[in-house]
């Protein structure tokens, strides 16, 4: 397979998976703040939907404040962040229009029926239950998208590069909330929050689906070091850290294998599933859970440039 | 490299037990330089294994089986991939500071034999401890004959010293003995070892020690092969001496005329480029 290929072919997915995040984000938020403002203390969500996508700076050199219009169009509509949902939904289109014939043609139905629709949009909606709406119609699509790509594909490398795309991209995205609230995320000791907590937690875990998971796994009431654990360390739960990075290294393994090469990337993912998995909660504690996920988050980069320099140049 | 490994443990029983209980330390886990890719208990009987992990961070698995039974099969196979990391053991599990492995035990007590074949490793208060474990390592290899008669399962370091004869596991406890005597902690280490020589068939499984050196971390020093470890070791568990790292240990209800067969087949799967 041509690098161009593979490179498309990871990209394509890792955009997809982009835009159900930021989707996901959105509808958290607006959960978030309609709830009265006792409920919710003093954060303001929108400023922190806005650092979970990544893009602080990027936000304030094109608006002064961060509010419910401003995040809405800045994360869903603009034409000028890249990493909007309408600019991902694109560039995962010219990236599927490139690799077509890699494409399954489910799959190419899905992403270019998308962005067709993605049309009558317009430049964002004017209620929040349009809102709403379109929020829930980019996760549709994105499960689609991944539900075609896992019911038809060939399990080749083009498949096994897909995952990768779409694996890194979740290590990422799950890093990212966890970063941004890891104020709430305290050991039993630590913890001095109130039962006003209850709605944040909540919220990280609606925003990764996993609230009922959660009970099912624990039976408790909702504890932030077992929120943290849920979503760091639990291989049961597919957008967990341990789950993610499960899977990188058994692709990477069937990559290096079907190329008859193993490299860096194997290295490095198969060092970073070590690491999570030799890892208790307490001792993440004892770091520091923002330490430990701000070096995730550079490891899990490390290996996206790792896997381009490898297989996708 | 890729090695597979196969391990199986036969007990045949003249009369039958009632019972047996069993636990297991034969899963590896990862760290740099060891990555499991698949592993696989099997026991010939019906049996609930509970995996869960001992005091050390060895995954142990328990199992019971009600007899009366004749025959009893335990089958751990699974492959894993090595780098060598020269011998330093780095993003293992570690439960305990150093110093806990400076405990001494019944099988790792050093008489005054191993004390003073000890201090002729280490010349002077300020010798490098690397250098120290390196020639201890060395000379206990010329000094002690692998001999798989003389000694059994319960015997001791000082017991194996003295006939200057014994298996790797001898070797082992002698050298923490020794080690532990000169002040530096020292553990046993239960696995499996790929062979240079391409006997891919073995008896039993492999064990070597491991030495704290300060600011270099644990080392891993086999001196029945007079090598630190290298990407032919597999480390599976680890413990204060033989009976903490055992791969089986159990007990029956009854029964007589115990008949005990392991084989060990350890090989390295097709080779792989690496870049």
């Amino acid at each position: 397979m041509l690098s161009r290929t593979a490179d498309n072919i990871y990209w394509l997915a890792r955009y997809v998976e982009r835009a159900e995040y930021l989707a996901r984000i959105l509808e958290a938020t607006q959960r978030l703040t309609a709830l009265p403002l006792a409920y919710t203390g003093s954060t303001n969500e929108w400023e922190s939907a806005v650092a979970t996508a990544g893009c602080t700076g990027a936000f304030y050199k094109t608006y002064a404040e961060a509010n419910e219009d401003t995040v809405t169009d800045f994360l869903a509509f603009s034409t000028v962040n890249p990493s909007s949902i309408r600019s991902c939904l694109e560039i995962a289109r010219a990236n599927a229009r490139a690799v077509r014939t890699a494409l399954t043609t489910e799959m190419w139905d899905v992403i270019n029926g998308t962005w067709l629709d993605l049309k009558r949009f317009g430049s964002g909606p004017f209620t929040r239950e349009e809102l709403a709406q379109f929020l829930r119609w980019v996760q549709e699509e994105s499960l689609r998208f991944d539900g075609s790509a896992y019911r038809t594909m060939l399990r080749n490398d083009a498949y096994w590069f897909s995952r990768l795309g779409l694996l890194i991209e979740r290590a990422d995205n799950t890093a990212r909330i966890l970063d941004v609230k890891y104020h709430l995320l305290l050991p039993p000791q630590q913890h001095v929050g109130g039962p006003l907590d209850y709605f944040q937690w909540a919220a990280i875990l609606r925003s990764v689906s996993a609230l009922t998971s959660y009970r099912w796994v624990y039976r408790e009431s909702l504890k932030p070091w077992l929120v943290a654990d849920l979503l760091i360390l639990n291989d049961q739960m597919p957008r967990s850290l341990a789950s993610c990075y499960e899977n990188l290294v058994r692709f990477l393994d069937l990559i290096g294998r079907a190329y008859g090469r193993q490299g860096p990337p194997q290295r490095l993912a198969r060092a970073i599933r070590t690491r999570l998995e030799n890892s208790r909660m307490e001792d993440i504690f004892q770091k520091g859970v923002h330490e430990f996920i701000g070096d995730f988050i550079a490891d899990n980069n490390r290996l996206g440039s790792a896997i381009a320099e490898q297989y996708l140049t | 490299m890729r090695i597979r490994i196969s391990h199986e443990t036969r007990y045949h029983y003249d009369s039958a037990p009632k019972g047996i209980i069993q636990t297991l330390r034969l899963t590896p886990r990862n760290h740099d330089g060891q990555y499991v890719i698949g592993w696989r208990i099997e026991v010939s009987e019906d049996c609930r294994l509970d995996p869960h992990e001992d005091a050390f961070g060895n995954i142990v698995h328990d199992f019971t089986v009600d007899g009366p039974l004749q025959d009893l099969r335990v089958v751990v196979e699974g492959e894993v991939e090595t780098d060598s990391t020269h011998g330093v053991v780095h993003g293992a599990v570690e439960r305990f500071p150093p110093s806990l492995y400076l405990r001494e035990t019944a099988l790792t007590r050093a008489d005054g034999a191993i004390a003073e074949f000890a201090r002729g490793s280490r010349p002077s208060p300020t010798s490098e401890p690397l250098e120290v474990l390196h020639n201890l390592m060395e000379r206990l290899r010329s000094e002690v004959v692998y001999d798989t008669d003389p000694t059994h399962v319960g015997t001791t370091a000082a017991e194996a010293f003295a006939l200057r004869r014994g298996v790797c596991q001898d070797l082992t406890h002698i050298f923490i003995a020794a080690a532990r005597s000169l002040g530096t902690p020292a553990r046993y280490i239960g696995g499996y070892f790929h062979r240079l020589d391409g006997v891919v068939q073995q008896e039993a499984g492999h064990a070597w020690a491991e030495a704290f050196v300060p600011e270099l971390g644990w080392v891993a020093f086999d001196p029945a092969n007079g090598i630190c470890a290298t990407d032919a070791h597999v480390r599976v568990a680890l413990g204060l001496d033989y009976l903490g790292a055992a791969p089986v240990r159990g007990t029956r209800y009854g029964g007589s005329g115990e008949h005990l067969a392991v084989a060990v087949h350890v090989d390295q799967t097709a080779h792989q480029m690496q870049s």
